[in-house]
Formats: structure tokens, C-alpha cells, sequence
């Protein structure tokens, strides 16, 4: 398995995680499961919009557009594009700094912990660090003399 | 012999497979969430007495059918049933006259600016603007639903900027807040909400069902109308189904 196809499945899993949590903050859902956790609080609390929106919807676009990059990264035509690592990267590098901004304001300012938050800002940091090491690769692969050119 | 640098790409049985079982799970497990919201209806008896508890009523008394609900202002759902689905509620069954609506305080415990909010709608009550007060405090959620860090730890400055905004005295509401003059009326009604096993909010008493959860207007409507097909049924059977339904 590529780690494109890796960057995939994580991000399917991330875009059920934010729709359960976008669903909650919708009203669809009544209760988190967050066993001993504070996840209502946090889910309550005024950083848990933006720009009008839940901070999960806005997650829920990010995990779908992570998913759609690297499903198109795995077809052929994809397979060795920069372009599109690179644009894993980016989105997966600003998700980690989001969810690094979110994790701060749980715990500094709103002293709760969101289990599925956590799980969140988890998946993000794999997602970024499977990213680097694809961009790492086509780099490597692109700049290699042995390759066939076009 | 120069080393294959290019990753296998194209179908992939085992990434489909993945796909699929995280797929099947993720839907699975968002279906079960929201197909199993909480307890389902339950049947009550829409002859239990309110008790001493006297909720905020808005519509006209007598209504032919009578909607309980007990809320949180702190509690999301029931921020979300406020400023989606009430404003429809209100236009098409209350301003009809079709429901009286009663609003029973029932702030959870570990929502901990509710109570304070609670009183803030109590006392905007004493100025003939509880269901104003009840409207900005839930428009205005997040405000201060989560003012727990140490610079605001009274939700109690926000209230007063919607005491202020809705044209009350206030300096006369603030001392009723922090007097908490209505400390009993509140617990009172959500006496009430115990009484009759309310364990999250909101709920609703529609005639003889008690629902839990942010209604959508078409769902709540089917209850209503439920309710006064039942009424209809009981008249032409010449049922003595005079009284109002719903407490």
C-alpha cells in the first residue's frame, strides 16, 4: 500500500469522526459519547465556530479534500505528480497547525478534553507526517537521474 | 541494474478494501448515533397535573393542544430546536392559536453558566420579557455558554448587555439575578421535569408522548396534529375528550 492510499483511508476515517461531531453541533445528534471526557463543553464552548460554521464542518472539509487528493494521487496519471504531494502536504501542514491551535485552547483555556478533538488532531499529525514523507519521495524520485523522461 | 523507484499504482485490492471497511464502519456507526437518539418517545398520561411548577407560557391558554418543553439554555439542542425550528413553531401553531407553549426550566447540572442564565430569563419575566430574554440567550449561546476561562468566570456581563439591548431596568433585573429572587420557580420547574423523568434536554410533552431531543418542525408538527386527530377521534366517538391535551 502507497502512502497516498494510506493518506486516503485515514481521511475516510477522519471525514466520519467530524460528520459525527458536525452532526452533534447540528442538534442531530444529543449526546457525545465522550465517556469521562469533556467533549460538551468543548463542543459548546465559542471556539468551537468559525466564520459563522462548526469547527468540525469546517474539519469535515478538510478530511474530504484530503480524501478526494490522494484517491486522485493513486490513479495513474497522479501516481508521480508533485503537485498533488505537495498539496497533501500543505493541507495536512495547516491541519496540524489548526488542531495544534485547537488542542492549546482546550487545554489552556478551557481546561476540558475532547476525546474525539484528540483523535482529531492524531490523525491530522499522521496524515502530515505521511504527506512529508510522499512529497519527500516524488522529490527524491523527480529529481533522480535514472529516471525515464517523458 | 537500476532500482523501481515508481510505487505500485492504479486498483489496489487491499486499498479498496480498506476503503471499504472503514467506510462500512464510519456509515454503520453514524447510522446506529442517529437512528438511536436517546430514549424514543414514550406514552404518558396527558391528565398529570403540572404540580406547583408554572413553566412560561406562550400562546393563548386554552389551546386545543398544550407543548411542554424542558429546556437548558446552556444545552446545544435545545439552542438549536430555539433558533431553527421555534420561529416556525410560532409563526404556524402558536400565533394560530393550534399550541400553548410552556418553557420549564431544567438547567443540567453540569452546564455551568445554565442556572445564572436561567435567572436572567426569570428576571427579564418580571419586566414582561422572559421569552425576549429566552430568545437572546439562546441566540447568543456562545457567548457565554463556555466563559469558563479565569479572566470571565461570570456569564453574568454578556446577560447584562441583552438585559440592556432588550430595554429592561437593569439595574432592578440585575438585583433580581443576583438575589436569585427566582431560585424556587426554577427548581420548581425542574421538580417538574424529575416528575416526569425528563433526562435530557430538551423534551417535549406533546398530548401523551414525551420526546427527547431537538425536534425538526415536520416531526414536532406530526405530534401536534397527532394530538388533535386523537381530540377529533375521542369527540366523534363522544368521548369526553373536552379538556386541553397535553397536561
Amino acid at each position: 500500500m502507497t502512502r497516498r492510499m494510506a493518506i486516503a483511508v485515514l481521511s475516510l476515517a477522519g471525514i466520519f469522526l467530524a460528520a459525527y461531531l458536525t452532526l452533534y453541533k447540528l442538534g442531530y445528534i444529543e449526546t457525545l459519547a465522550c465517556g469521562s471526557g469533556s467533549c460538551e463543553v468543548v463542543q459548546a464552548s465559542r471556539w468551537s465556530k468559525l466564520f459563522g460554521q462548526p469547527v468540525a464542518l469546517w474539519g469535515l472539509g478538510f478530511y474530504v479534500a484530503m480524501f478526494a487528493l490522494s484517491v486522485a494521487g493513486t490513479m495513474d496519471r497522479f501516481v508521480e505528480s508533485r503537485n498533488v504531494s505537495l498539496g497533501l502536504a500543505l493541507m495536512s501542514g495547516w491541519g496540524v497547525l489548526f488542531s495544534g491551535w485547537l488542542s492549546y485552547v482546550e487545554v489552556a483555556r478551557l481546561h476540558a478534553i475532547c476525546r474525539f478533538c484528540v483523535g482529531s488532531a492524531l490523525l491530522v499529525l499522521a496524515l502530515f507526517a505521511l504527506s512529508a514523507l510522499d512529497l519527500t519521495r516524488v522529490s527524491a524520485a523527480s529529481t533522480d537521474p535514472r529516471r525515464p523522461q517523458a | 541494474m537500476a532500482k523501481k523507484t515508481v510505487q505500485k499504482a492504479g486498483p489496489n485490492t487491499k486499498f479498496i478494501g480498506l476503503l471499504a471497511v472503514v467506510g462500512v464502519l464510519g456509515v454503520g456507526a453514524l447510522g446506529y448515533v442517529l437512528t438511536h437518539r436517546g430514549p424514543a418517545v414514550i406514552m404518558v398520561d396527558p391528565k398529570i397535573p403540572p404540580g406547583a411548577a408554572e413553566g412560561h407560557l406562550m400562546g393563548k391558554a386554552d389551546a386545543p393542544v398544550q407543548v411542554l418543553e424542558f429546556g437548558d439554555f446552556e444545552c446545544p439542542g435545545c439552542g438549536n430546536f430555539a433558533t431553527v425550528t421555534e420561529p416556525d413553531v410560532r409563526t404556524r401553531l402558536i400565533n394560530t392559536g393550534i399550541v400553548a407553549f410552556h418553557f420549564y426550566d431544567f438547567p443540567l447540572s453540569q452546564h455551568l453558566n445554565s442556572f445564572t442564565a436561567h435567572l436572567a430569563a426569570a428576571c427579564a419575566d418580571d419586566q414582561g420579557k422572559f421569552w425576549e430574554m429566552h430568545d437572546r440567550l439562546y441566540a447568543g449561546q456562545d457567548e457565554w455558554s463556555d466563559l469558563l476561562d479565569p479572566a470571565m468566570k461570570s456569564p453574568l456581563p454578556v446577560f447584562r448587555k441583552y438585559a440592556k439591548e432588550l430595554g429592561l431596568d437593569v439595574a432592578t433585573w440585575e438585583s433580581c439575578v443576583t438575589t436569585q429572587k427566582y431560585t424556587a420557580k426554577i427548581k420548581g420547574n425542574q421538580a417538574e421535569g424529575n416528575r416526569r423523568n425528563v433526562a435530557q434536554t430538551p423534551t417535549f410533552v406533546i398530548g401523551d408522548k414525551q420526546v427527547a431531543g431537538a425536534l425538526p418542525y415536520d416531526e414536532f408538527k406530526k405530534l401536534v396534529d397527532g394530538v388533535i386527530a386523537d381530540a377529533a377521534n375521542a369527540n366523534a366517538k363522544g368521548g369526553a375528550a373536552k379538556k386541553p391535551a397535553g397536561k
